[in-house]
């Protein structure tokens, strides 16, 4: 008998010292390096030395890293610590907001402005700085005539990605125009090269580079107020101008001569492979359409690799706007933490810290002379001469358009009749847009 | 004195049992019966649950009313433009992959879990082939994502890092888009959930059998019986009721089964299963009553199972 | 009352009889486990290897060091095999994963070239990183170990009163615990997260262990009862012949004689709380990290530092393995024999 009650009293005492533990446990909360700031210009009114701001965002490992070095200054400043969550689970943030615990900021995409719309705080009463983000932002972010996110990161989209060393060997020149694009095109062919390099692979959101591409073609062939229409609704996914680009993207995509491996390489690859076949040490292909994180994925897998010698990018010739993701800050409790968080993002110094730190680029103009690398400068001045943004069809219709668009644009490429897809694509998003 | 009754045994006083039940029944109630009650009404609503779902109906379209959650539910999927064209919609529907994947993997991991149970029972170094059928388990779905991946990678031209295809490129033949290539991409899939839950199956069945009395086992060999005898004449009728458990066990993890298809494939590629189709309509889609109806739908497929208990159980209470 | 005793269980194994387990029957063994270890070992060979490696090269081909990119041969090509072989293996995933590195490099590289990684120290002290797994380690030994030991013993009882005791109910009770083991953990996380906000037990450890227990039950109880309800009549009725009442057969002689059930159940309820992220996310908050949620801040949004994954993922895998096989000795033959007496 004595022999069985050792075990249980291990136990026992397991769980009594678990308990401790768990009634003692600290909370963790990140360090932050003191940064130098000038004091005065960071608007700290009405905070309390220890207040806290709980965060929400997808940003995890070196992407938050970037984010808590941006702000250090204004968490020095006033005296705020932060609270911050990292997971890129929906299931996250729409379980806390229906539960009524809500972060105090989230730091989401730009469909969940209009999903949350009813929960969300005004930027006008909680203080930002309106001039410093161009007219597009502004329209962007306002939801029912209020304005309720503010563009925190913005991501060019609308690049070619191409290796100098490589068209300089086989004598290509970086084409200006579409009609020399696809001329280069022809001409890699011919050479019996393959142009194309895809991959559509992405778990759940396989097929988002493809979508992205029709997206830049449309930019090309109609311009950025046709795509602004598509995504309110006002023309129809199945319009002829839509048709029209899917066709001119299907010939690459589906064909081994265009783009490696053909229509199986295109859906099996993955997103990331697809980049790095451009730029191994024997090149499966010449160019690559993706967006500025590309760079990251090189020099991840080759470290040596130069930008501007090995890497390069030239914006998709002959569009009219450009295609980009964001990142927006919306904001669910209203307290002068927060205030001055708000305050600081949409200030001068905000929008500098960002791109000094290079978190890809700030929307927040006051930051386009503070880019520290030649690759974010070049970046910049294509978002700044633009006169047409648009953020990701897919991403800014809610609901179920998105993965509708993500199924049949791979299944367009795995062989389907593109009438009966684009159908589909169109009555999914009169489905969304009318709820 | 002893009472000759079937049931129960002991007597006690009313309320006994209800004092062992008793915590139990509250803990479940409210943090399973309770949610699922609420989720059940919210089947019946529109996607933010602030009116009927009723409203959601499309003029031109189909209109089943308060139940137009489920009709979507339900007919979403598949194409009904001829018999053909809906029979073959239904088997990559989410509704055919789940019937593949019960079909499959629970027969997979029962049965392989049994067959391991026996032999290994049998050997010198059973803990550790225990351990080795078992290790998959220990490591979470992260980490089984990052492993099947160098399982199942489509690889470039000149450079496979994926084993399977590595070992079929080196026999002469193409790769294999695996987690692409429709239908079967979900027999792939399903393979991991068989790799990663057979140990279970095994640990349960293993348990079982060693507590079959060492005496019987003797008794037949005496009698002549051979191994495979044993196994069908013997061991396998007396742990009958734990090998009703494992399967009921293993069918609803399959139900849930969720974490597999959605970090592989996020259900696409003709591979989406009840669960995945869950999370999508609630968080991705944000519609909350095609959600839940979704999630009821799931429920349901048990009920058959729940019968199938029921008359083990009532069988157990009469033989005792 | 006369006290009831019984015959403490055999726990040594019998003398086992080597049923000539033949020559096919132990090669087929063999082989199925080396399939079933084979991607196992890919994830551990691949921890070890740096990341311009693992996205170019398979890694059954680990041991060759001519193959991958450019960069990462070796910078003297006169160099001895294992010279070579020394740069196509690294410690830097491990190390980066257990002091929660973040940044393009690795953990070593930045702390040799003397540019601290933000918020780490280049000392010993980074092992309790908030970041890194160390930290991570405690916190989830705090969620698991009582999100295991409630639901056991609470189902305990429940299962015995399913076995061995009357009550009107028996029968819709037990469909119903049925039915509950399928409910989806997504329908039960809003509902129970207002509660726990209007109790104000959000975020706490508490509030955790409550839920797991909660989801864990209807199994628990589930398997227990089968176990439970597989003894034989004889032991109850000489028990109640002795004049014992329903907690000392509980006590004396269920519980011991269901100690490989228990045991199975402790297992995976380890497992299950020690593997999960979204309950812990939903309840505990990041501020409270555990290992899972670690390991799914290794990878950015776009994939990045996924190489970190593979020797997080080994980290996580130790403990379990470690409860597996310490509760092995508990999956012994024979805990019925001798039991029963006349």
């Amino acid at each position: 008998m004595k022999h069985n009650r050792i075990p249980w009293t291990i136990l026992a005492v397991l769980l009594v010292s678990a308990l401790v533990l768990g009634a003692c446990a600290q909370q963790a909360t990140p360090t932050q390096e003191p940064e130098v700031q000038t004091p005065g210009d960071i608007d700290c009114t009405g905070v309390t030395a220890g207040d806290t701001v709980s965060m929400l965002y997808q940003w995890s490992g070196e992407e938050e890293a970037k984010l808590t070095a941006i702000l250090a200054p204004w968490s020095e400043a006033c005296g705020v610590t932060v609270t911050p969550e990292s997971s890129r689970d929906q299931a996250l943030l729409d379980t806390r907001v229906q539960a009524g615990t809500p972060p105090d900021v989230a730091f989401w995409n730009v469909t969940q402005l209009s999903q949350y719309k009813d929960k969300l705080v005004d930027m006008t009463t909680l203080g930002a700085n309106a001039a410093n983000y161009a007219g597009y932002w502004g329209e962007i972010g306002t939801i029912d005539g209020r304005w309720l996110g503010l563009p925190v990161k913005a991501d060019v989209k609308t690049l070619i990605w191409y290796s100098p060393a490589n068209f300089q060997t086989a004598g290509y020149t970086v084409p200006t125009t579409w009609e020399e694009l696809d001329a280069l095109v022809e001409k890699m062919v011919a050479d019996g090269n393959v142009p194309w390099s895809m991959g559509f692979e992405s778990g759940d959101a396989t097929g988002w580079t493809g979508t992205d591409f029709i997206q830049d073609i449309l930019l090309v062939t109609q311009g950025p107020e046709y795509v602004s229409k598509i995504i309110t609704g006002e023309i129809p996914y199945n319009d002829a101008g839509v048709r029209e680009a899917y066709e001119i993207y299907g010939k690459w995509a589906k064909d081994p001569k265009y783009t490696v491996g053909g229509a199986e390489g295109t859906l099996s690859t993955g997103f990331n492979d697809a980049i790095l076949k451009v730029f191994s040490d024997v090149p499966e292909a010449f160019m690559v359409k993706q967006s500025g994180f590309a760079s990251g994925t090189i020099l991840g897998t080759y470290p040596d690799k130069v930008y501007g010698v090995d890497y390069d990018f030239f914006g998709v010739p002959g569009a009219k706007g450009l295609q980009g993701g964001s990142d927006w800050l919306m904001v669910f409790n209203d307290t002068p933490a927060v205030r001055s968080l708000i305050k600081y993002l949409s200030s001068d110094k905000g929008g500098q810290m960002w791109a000094e730190v290079g978190f890809d680029l700030t929307p927040n103009a006051a930051g386009n002379a503070s880019y520290a690398s030649a690759e974010s400068i070049k970046k910049a001045e294509l978002l700044s001469s633009t006169t047409g943004f648009t953020p990701d069809i897919g991403d800014s219709i809610p609901g179920g358009f998105g993965s509708v668009e993500f199924g049949g644009i791979t299944d367009f490429v795995n062989g389907g009749d593109l009438t009966t897809i684009l159908d589909t694509i169109a009555a999914a998003q009169a489905d969304a847009l009318a709820q | 004195m002893a009472k000759t009754i079937a049931l129960p045994v002991m007597k006690q006083k009313r309320w006994v049992p209800w004092l062992y039940l008793l915590p139990a029944m509250i803990i479940m109630s409210i943090f399973i019966l309770y949610p699922m009650i609420n989720t059940f009404g919210l089947s019946f609503q529109n996607a933010d649950s602030t009116a009927s779902a009723a409203t959601t109906c499309r003029e031109g379209q189909p209109c089943w009313g308060v139940f137009e959650n489920y009709r979507y539910a339900l007919t979403n999927e598949l194409n009904m433009e001829t018999p053909q064209t809906t029979w073959e919609s239904f088997w990559i529907s989410s509704y055919g992959n789940t019937i593949k994947w019960l079909l499959v993997m629970v027969t997979g991991t029962v049965g392989l879990g049994l067959i391991f149970a026996v032999l290994v029972d049998r050997i010198k170094l059973e803990s550790l082939a225990k351990s080795i059928i078992f290790m998959p388990m220990a490591i979470s779905f992260v980490g089984a994502g990052v492993i099947w991946k160098f399982v199942y990678n489509y690889g470039t031209s000149q450079v496979q890092i994926g084993i399977l295809n590595a070992v079929i490129t080196s026999l002469g033949f193409e790769p294999v888009a695996w987690l692409s290539k429709i239908p079967l991409n979900t027999f792939m899939l399903i393979v991991v959930g068989i790799w990663m839950w057979t140990g279970f199956c095994m640990t349960l069945l293993s348990s079982a059998i060693k507590a079959i009395p060492e005496e019987i086992i003797e008794a037949s060999r005496i009698d002549g019986a051979t191994n495979f005898d044993i196994f069908t004449k013997v061991q396998v009728p007396i742990i009958a009721p734990t090998i009703v458990v494992v399967i009921t066990t293993m069918v609803i993890n399959v139900l849930k089964l969720f974490d597999i298809v959605y970090v592989m494939t996020g259900g696409n590629f003709g591979t989406n299963v009840i669960a995945t189709r869950m999370y999508t309509e609630m968080y991705t889609n944000a519609n909350y009553g095609r959600g839940t109806a979704i999630a009821v739908i799931l429920v349901l497929f048990i009920v058959p199972f729940i019968i199938m208990n029921i008359r083990r159980f009532t069988k157990q209470e009469a033989m005792r | 009352m006369t006290t009831v005793t019984i015959s403490k269980p055999i726990s040594k194994p019998r003398k086992r009889h080597h049923q000539h387990s033949n020559l096919g029957t132990s090669i087929g063994i063999v082989i199925i486990l080396i399939i079933w270890i084979v991607p196992t070992v890919g994830l551990l060979v691949t921890s070890f290897r740096p990341l311009s490696l693992i996205n170019t090269t398979g890694w059954w081909t680990a041991l060759n060091v001519n193959n991958g990119p450019v960069s990462a041969q070796h910078p003297d090509p006169n160099a001895s095999y294992v010279e070579k072989l020394s740069t196509r293996f690294t410690i830097d995933n491990y190390v980066d994963a257990l002091t929660g590195y973040r940044g393009t490099s690795t953990y070593l590289d930045a702390c040799a070239s003397g540019t601290k990684p933000l918020g780490m120290n280049c000392n010993i002290t980074d092992l309790l990183n908030p970041r890194g797994m160390g930290r991570a380690f405690i916190n989830s030994l705090i969620v698991t170990i009582p999100s295991t030991i409630l639901p056991i013993i609470i189902a305990m009882f429940a299962a015995y009163a399913f076995s061995w005791m009357d009550f009107k109910g028996r029968y819709a009770i037990f469909a119903i615990l049925v039915g509950l083991q399928v409910v989806p953990i997504q329908m039960t996380l809003v509902p129970v997260l207002r509660m726990f906000a209007g109790m104000g037990i959000n975020g706490t450890f508490p509030a955790v262990w409550l839920f797991h227990t909660g989801f864990g039950l209807p199994y628990a109880i589930y398997m227990l009862r089968n176990s439970m309800s597989s003894l034989p009549k004889d032991l109850f009725e000489s028990a109640y012949l002795d004049g014992a009442d329903h907690w000392q057969v509980f006590t004396k002689i269920v519980m011991p004689l269901t100690t490989p059930a228990i045991a199975s159940l402790a297992i995976f309820q380890f497992l299950w709380v020690w593997n999960d992220l979204l309950v812990s996310l939903v309840f505990l908050g990041g501020s409270k990290p555990v290992m899972t949620y670690q390991i799914s801040n290794m990878v950015t949004s776009l994939g990045a530092g996924w190489h970190l994954l593979t020797a997080a993922a080994f980290l996580s895998m130790v403990l379990p393995m470690i409860v597996f096989f310490t509760l092995q000795r508990y999956f012994v033959r024979g805990m019925m024999a001798g039991a029963v007496k006349g």
